[in-house]
């Protein structure tokens, strides 16, 4: 059996609507005379083709998590609109949301408040499938084969999360997503605390699992490399605005906006001789720089840290322009 | 920060006009009306409604509201319907009392109960068991029992302080001192009880903080861990039970007052409901919460003063 | 096919040990307290059946008397039984106490479950409305209402209730706040569950017992209120027994007939103490908070008795630590740990969570937590053997020789005092100079640490400072007493990537300028191969393999840090690779630790003879050392931990029958990659 490659490009759609279509987002904390002074999301632009995977990478600030929520509708959006599969849910109403038919889930950071602890694993399992009008006996028995798929025993419906690791337990967390049979689900940090071994096994199984459904993840992380290993597709984020977009193994081999630059010099990787090399990669890219940069709202929000940065670039914003493969948003990148 | 003591003091206005309004209408509902307490047993109706219309009780409530209110706010609370004494006279003379037993209750039960606390903490062993103990003893007996207890022993068995009265602070330092002695007393075992729990869960609560770990990665003596790091951490929850001593205590001084025979506003107050003096009943409540509002007010402003994150906002 | 589950994990939240009932039972008091409350309950109740005596029977024979075969607890001053007026009056107070508290509860719950749910603006409001209500007297409130509805106790008791529940609301508040920020509400959102679902759902059950702790309070404040109130002649109405009231007959008669205040008081006194005692056992969470500093015997040495090793010829030549054990009376945690540190060279401890390389690093400063030291071997340290030290001993060297730098390094700073204030005591402390001194020297250590506006910051509290600055900071005072050696437990961790690469850059500066060493724990192999010359691996508490770091990195030789090497997605996704090659199972417990390796288990080249005990070897044609019996034999053949292939059928790991000698182990086939287990 070969082993597939994940898909460089999104199979040829045959619907027309993509899987998720965000357009202009604007999220602003806050409203009225509390609303925050610079947006969390600052028109953010973005489609998901049905079975593909888009990785949304940043550092703390950028607004990723933040879009996260906002496409669950657990974040109210101030500007912008988010359709799925052709529907404008920008302000689904919560009928609206259940209506989706749990098309539409996620699979969260922390594993140890994912679960109610005092519900056993099967009543959290079932739940989504209960509102929908399964009957209890079919629920449970689809938690089970659940379980199942993601490599856990099937009594396992009877059991308390603390019974479980972190790692097993996001795998029940998969398995939640999943019961309803969606075509998107929204990975929010899914792998972040987690150790390596235990990141790769819930790597490799979202892996499978998308390749065996047809799933289209969004999938947000802070760590470029395990982005670059599940999504097709990558969005750099920087203080909620995309800097550069493109196909994962171009912008994270051969990033061209000077964030991204920054960023993956920044990665460090578990072989000194080329770290060396990413190190002296760092000293030009005067890498660091975050703590003096102060929240500016007009022109290119990586200007203060930016070694190429000019007078050009603190007072106009960039817009998205294609490179090549790919979207950038600098006046100099090339 | 002036803006947020701006704020709270308008709050405060509005908590001490809220409360005015509904111990007026308290006072409204109660059983007796001036007309009968004034008139007395065996007067007829007329004579009743006679004295209720002179007094105005039958007007608009908004109308008499609004006088009551213009008269209060220049200080004149008006007279007894008992015995037509200056309500606002009285209560100057017996809020001196309240007040120091509430303060004076307030500030032993402060000291004794951080001292046990932290004591409890830092020894642990049987320390931490005897003022855990205590603690769960102390709010278990009603201070009112205590205070027999104590008056037995220090004022009959061994005399050495007074069983009753009250001693203006003018009058003599001294006395005044002795006279408030066993009341305070009273009411700082049960209230030491109190801040001792809170000291003690706050000193635990710093004592697992990370950042005691860096302070003895660099060398810090143990005393300075624990009496300045520690305890300036665990200050705030405890000063915030001291605010709610405080008002405890003040407010429920009437029954030591009683006790003690102290002319206070408590021993006023419940004088005036059991022979439904209506116009005292409302200036005690009045004056009352303004005294807690204002010192809830002071004591809100240091715990903001002191935590460093609520400062500069 | 799946193995059973294993047990608990740590778990971040600290959770209540058991249902409520257990935890009741398991403290003595509560259960007394417990007993007390359902004895008066139930005797008041019942009163009215079996009173010895009409509670307002006088008997002249026996006024005042004491207990006596036909009045057990004595009489009151007009004859009348103590023990039935006792019981005849309990029922009512504790019915309107009960009252109060549902009040209380009706109150305070709903409205801290709209403010936990309800955003922003909605807790606003409703905290400023409790505030106002928690500012007034409420003892005063009551008086005045009694004087509208007399002494109806059910009625005064309810409002009471009411005016508390602001109380109860800020407690709750908090509870329902924490829980609504869980993220299984979030997925509870996602499901599609309304908010008042959520609520009632999964908010509620969590502040349940919260909520009976408080339930029990009042109802004990309410019993106190009420014998007040009867004190000063508000009980109930008369020919209805009172406590208070007793109370307050009792004490004008308490200098010819003192035993009458004892009864009433002491059963008073009883009820209100059970209703404590149980709420604090339902209260009391099963971990007690950890103490970063151990409160008693501060003076015990870590390990008793004079060190065993050659301390001389240790003085001079950096750390080395030889066969550390650490762990706790009941369990290990650490076992045979050696490693050397040579001045001017960084060494890595890494690992994953639970592999024991935290518990390493504080043993070096003496920081390990309460209840946990070292069990065996030494940590030599310029002549000195630190595991044989004392606290006070200890304290000469930390700061001075051996500095720490935490993960969080906004924890790690007391939010209470300014960096200044911190930084500037670290300093005075260490180097022994005065006020201003420290002061120039403080401003001084932040420009070296990179700072630029130092006066400005070290005015500043740590909470007005990002996490990359904070963590500078903490450098700073871990430089304060010019250390020979820092121990950095995982100091990046917490930060932004960018940060991080700041951050070692600086690590790496300040080594190079000062020619100390460091001790640098870390689960990240790109910080290792960034930062570290020398490399420890650690699995279950004890070293796998160490050596220099382009040798360990470029070439692992146990099969677990081949592992791990191969399952980081930063190690370079080749072309074909679209799996990640990953570890089947779990990292053992401390207390399932096997005798031989323990990482067997899981180790697809596992055999027979890996259930023994083994020592570490030197590693094969490369410095330092390793912990397999066969990894020269596999290193020799160039086998890896590859990664399976997708939808191949999970399968036990077959473990081969025992092959001794290099000449079978130059025949054993080269092995490909085995086929993946979902074992767990």
């Amino acid at each position: 059996m070969t082993i597939q490659k994940a898909p460089a490009a999104a199979p040829a759609a045959t619907e027309t609507a993509p899987a998720l279509r965000v357009r202009d987002l604007v999220v602003r904390y806050g409203r009225g005379r509390r609303a925050a002074a610079e947006p969390a999301v600052n028109g953010v632009t973005f489609d998901i083709a049905s079975g593909e995977t888009v990785g949304l990478v940043g550092e703390s600030g950028s607004g990723k998590t933040t879009i996260g929520k906002a496409i669950l509708g657990l974040q109210r959006v101030t500007e912008g609109s988010v359709q799925y599969r052709g529907r404008d849910i920008t302000h689904a109403s919560l009928g609206e949301r259940r209506d989706l038919g749990g098309e539409l889930r996620a699979v969260f950071q922390d594993p140890y408040s994912s679960f109610n602890p005092r519900r056993t694993i099967g009543a959290s399992l079932i739940e989504p499938l209960r509102l929908r009008g399964v009957s209890r006996a079919d629920a449970v028995g689809r938690a089970r084969s659940m379980l199942e798929r993601v490599g856990l025993p099937a009594d396992a419906v009877d059991r308390y999360p603390r019974q479980f690791s972190g790692g097993q337990r996001q795998r029940i967390a998969v398995a939640r997503a999943l019961i309803c049979d969606p075509s998107l689900v929204v990975c929010d940090e899914a792998v972040s605390a987690l150790d390596l071994s235990t990141q790769a096994q819930v790597l490799n199984l979202l892996a499978d699992l998308r390749d065996e459904r047809g799933l289209s993840y969004l999938f947000i992380a802070h760590d470029i490399a395990v982005v670059r290993f599940l999504a097709q597709r990558v969005l750099v984020l920087y203080r909620g605005q995309v800097m550069e977009s493109g196909p994962a193994a171009g912008v994270t081999d051969a990033p061209k906006h000077p964030y991204t630059q920054a960023l993956t010099a920044a990665s460090p990787v578990p072989r000194p001789t080329e770290q060396a090399e990413r190190r002296a990669r760092r000293e030009v890219l005067v890498v660091g720089g975050a703590s003096a940069a102060a929240p500016t709202s007009v022109g290119c929000p990586y200007a203060a840290r930016c070694p190429l940065a000019t007078e050009l670039c603190r007072t106009e914003r960039p817009a998205l322009r294609p490179i090549d493969d790919r979207l950038v948003a600098c006046h100099y990148a090339s | 920060m002036a803006v947020f003591v701006l704020k709270r003091a308008l709050l405060a206005v509005l908590t001490i006009f809220a409360v005015s309004v509904i111990a007026f209408l308290l006072v409204h509902s109660m059983k007796g009306d001036p007309g009968t307490v004034i008139a007395g047993l065996g007067a007829t109706k007329g004579e009743i409604a006679a004295i209720n219309d002179k007094v105005g009780w039958n007007d608009p409530l908004i109308v008499q509201y609004a006088d009551w209110a213009l008269h209060a706010i220049q200080g004149d609370f008006g007279l007894s319907l008992i015995d037509g004494r200056d309500i606002m006279g009285d209560l100057a003379d017996r809020l001196p009392v309240t007040a120091s037993l509430a303060t004076g209750g307030t500030l032993l039960s402060a000291v004794l109960g951080i001292v046990l606390g932290v004591t409890a903490v830092v020894r642990g062993g049987i320390a931490d068991k005897i003022v855990s103990g205590y603690a769960g003893l102390a709010a278990a007996l009603p201070n009112f029992w205590i205070g027999i207890i104590l008056v037995f022993v220090f004022a009959v068995v061994v005399p050495v302080f007074p069983a009753t009265g009250y001693v203006p602070f003018d009058q003599s330092p001294e006395l005044w001192f002795i006279s408030l002695a066993l009341p305070v007393l009273t009411l700082a075992i049960g209230g030491s009880g109190f801040i001792a729990r809170q000291a003690r869960a706050s000193m635990y609560d710093a004592l697992a903080q990370e950042h005691i770990r860096t302070l003895r990665a660099t060398a810090t003596p143990r005393w300075r861990i624990l009496y300045i790091h520690a305890l300036r951490f665990a200050s705030l929850p405890i000063i915030a039970s001291i605010a709610l001593q405080f008002i405890a205590l003040f407010g429920g001084s009437v029954v030591i007052e009683q006790l003690y025979s102290m002319p206070g506003i408590g021993v006023d107050l419940q004088a005036a409901v059991a022979r439904y003096d209506a116009p005292v009943v409302l200036g005690v409540v009045v004056i009352a919460t303004i005294v807690v509002v204002v010192v809830n007010l002071i004591l809100e402003m240091a715990t903001r003063f002191l935590d460093p994150k609520l400062r500069a906002s | 096919m799946t193995a059973p589950l294993t047990p608990t994990a740590p778990s971040a939240v600290r959770p209540q040990g058991g249902r409520p009932l257990a935890r009741l039972v398991r403290r003595p008091p509560a259960v007394a307290g417990a007993l007390w409350l359902a004895f008066i309950v139930i005797a008041s109740l019942t009163a009215p059946l079996w009173l010895p005596y009409p509670t307002e029977q006088q008997d002249f024979s026996a006024v005042l008397a004491g207990p006596s075969p036909a009045h057990w607890l004595g009489t009151d001053e007009l004859g009348r039984d103590l023990l039935s007026r006792i019981f005849a009056a309990g029922g009512g107070t504790l019915a309107a106490s009960t009252i109060g508290a549902v009040v209380a509860m009706l109150v305070a719950v709903p409205l801290a479950l709209i403010a936990a749910s309800g955003g922003e603006r909605v807790e606003g409001v409703i905290n400023r409305v409790t505030e106002v209500m928690l500012a007034i007297p409420a003892f005063i409130i009551m008086l005045a209402v009694i004087g509208v509805v007399g002494t109806n106790m059910p009625i005064i008791m309810a409002i009471f209730g009411f005016l508390i529940s602001s109380g109860m609301y800020r407690v709750f508040v908090g509870a329902a706040k924490s829980l609504q920020a869980q993220l299984y509400v979030d997925a509870a959102s996602v499901d599609g569950i309304r908010p008042v679902g959520i609520s009632l759902k999964h908010v509620l059950p969590g502040m349940l017992n919260t909520v009976m702790v408080q339930f029990a309070l009042v109802f004990a404040v309410a019993i106190m209120l009420q014998a007040g109130l009867a004190f000063i002649g508000f009980g109930p109405p008369i020919p209805q027994p009172s406590w208070g009231g007793m109370i307050q007959a009792a004490s004008q008669h308490v200098y010819d007939a003192p035993w009458m205040m004892v009864p009433t008081g002491i059963v008073l006194a009883l009820t209100v103490l059970s209703a404590n005692v149980v709420a604090d056992a339902l209260a009391a969470t099963t971990d007690v908070p950890q103490l970063q500093i151990a409160l008693r015997e501060p003076k015990r040495r870590m390990r008793a008795g004079a060190s065993t090793a050659d301390t001389q010829a240790a003085a001079g030549e950096g750390l080395r630590v030889r066969a550390l054990a650490v762990g706790s009376e009941a369990v290990t945690l650490v076992s045979d740990v050696s490693l050397d540190v040579r001045p001017g060279r960084v060494l890595g401890l890494v690992g994953e969570s639970g592999c024991g390389k935290t518990l390493t690093a504080l043993s070096l400063i003496g920081l390990l937590p309460p209840g946990i030291r070292p069990q065996a071997g030494e940590v030599l340290w310029n002549g000195h053997d630190l595991t044989r030290l004392s606290e006070r001993e200890f304290m000469r060297i930390r700061g001075r020789e051996i500095a720490l730098i935490s993960q969080e390094p906004m924890r790690a700073l007391d939010p209470m005092f300014t960096v200044g204030y911190q930084l500037g005591g670290a300093i005075r402390r260490l180097q022994k100079v005065g006020r201003a001194a420290a002061r120039a020297e403080a401003a001084a250590l932040l420009g070296k640490v990179g700072i630029v506006d130092a006066p400005t910051v070290l005015r500043l509290y740590p909470h007005e400072i990002s996490g990359g600055m904070a963590q500078r900071v903490a450098i700073a005072l871990a430089l304060a007493g010019r250390p020979r050696l820092l121990v950095a437990d995982e100091p990046t961790t917490a930060l932004d990537v960018t940060v991080q690469a700041e951050i070692l850059d600086l690590l790496r500066s300040i080594i190079a300028d000062t020619g100390m060493s460091m001790v640098l724990v870390t689960h990240d192999f790109g910080v290792v191969a960034d930062i570290c010359d020398d490399v420890v691996v650690m699995y279950a508490g004890e070293v796998v393999e160490s050596g220099s770091v382009h040798s360990v990195l470029e070439g692992p030789q146990h099969p677990y840090a081949m592992a791990l090497l191969a399952a980081d997605p930063h190690a370079g996704v080749e072309a074909e690779s679209q799996r990640l090659a990953s570890i089947p199972g779990q990292v053992p417990q401390p207390k399932d630790w096997p005798d031989g390796c323990r990482f067997a288990d899981r180790c697809r080249f596992s055999t027979e003879a890996c259930r023994r005990p083994i020592a570490l070897t030197p590693r094969r044609s490369a410095e330092g050392e390793v912990r397999c019996i066969r990894s020269a034999e596999l290193t020799a053949a160039g086998v890896t931990w590859a990664a399976a292939p997708a939808g191949v059928e999970p399968e036990r790991v077959r473990i081969e029958p025992e092959r001794v000698g290099a000449a079978e182990a130059a025949q054993a086939p080269t092995r490909r990659a085995e086929p993946e287990e979902a074992r767990l």
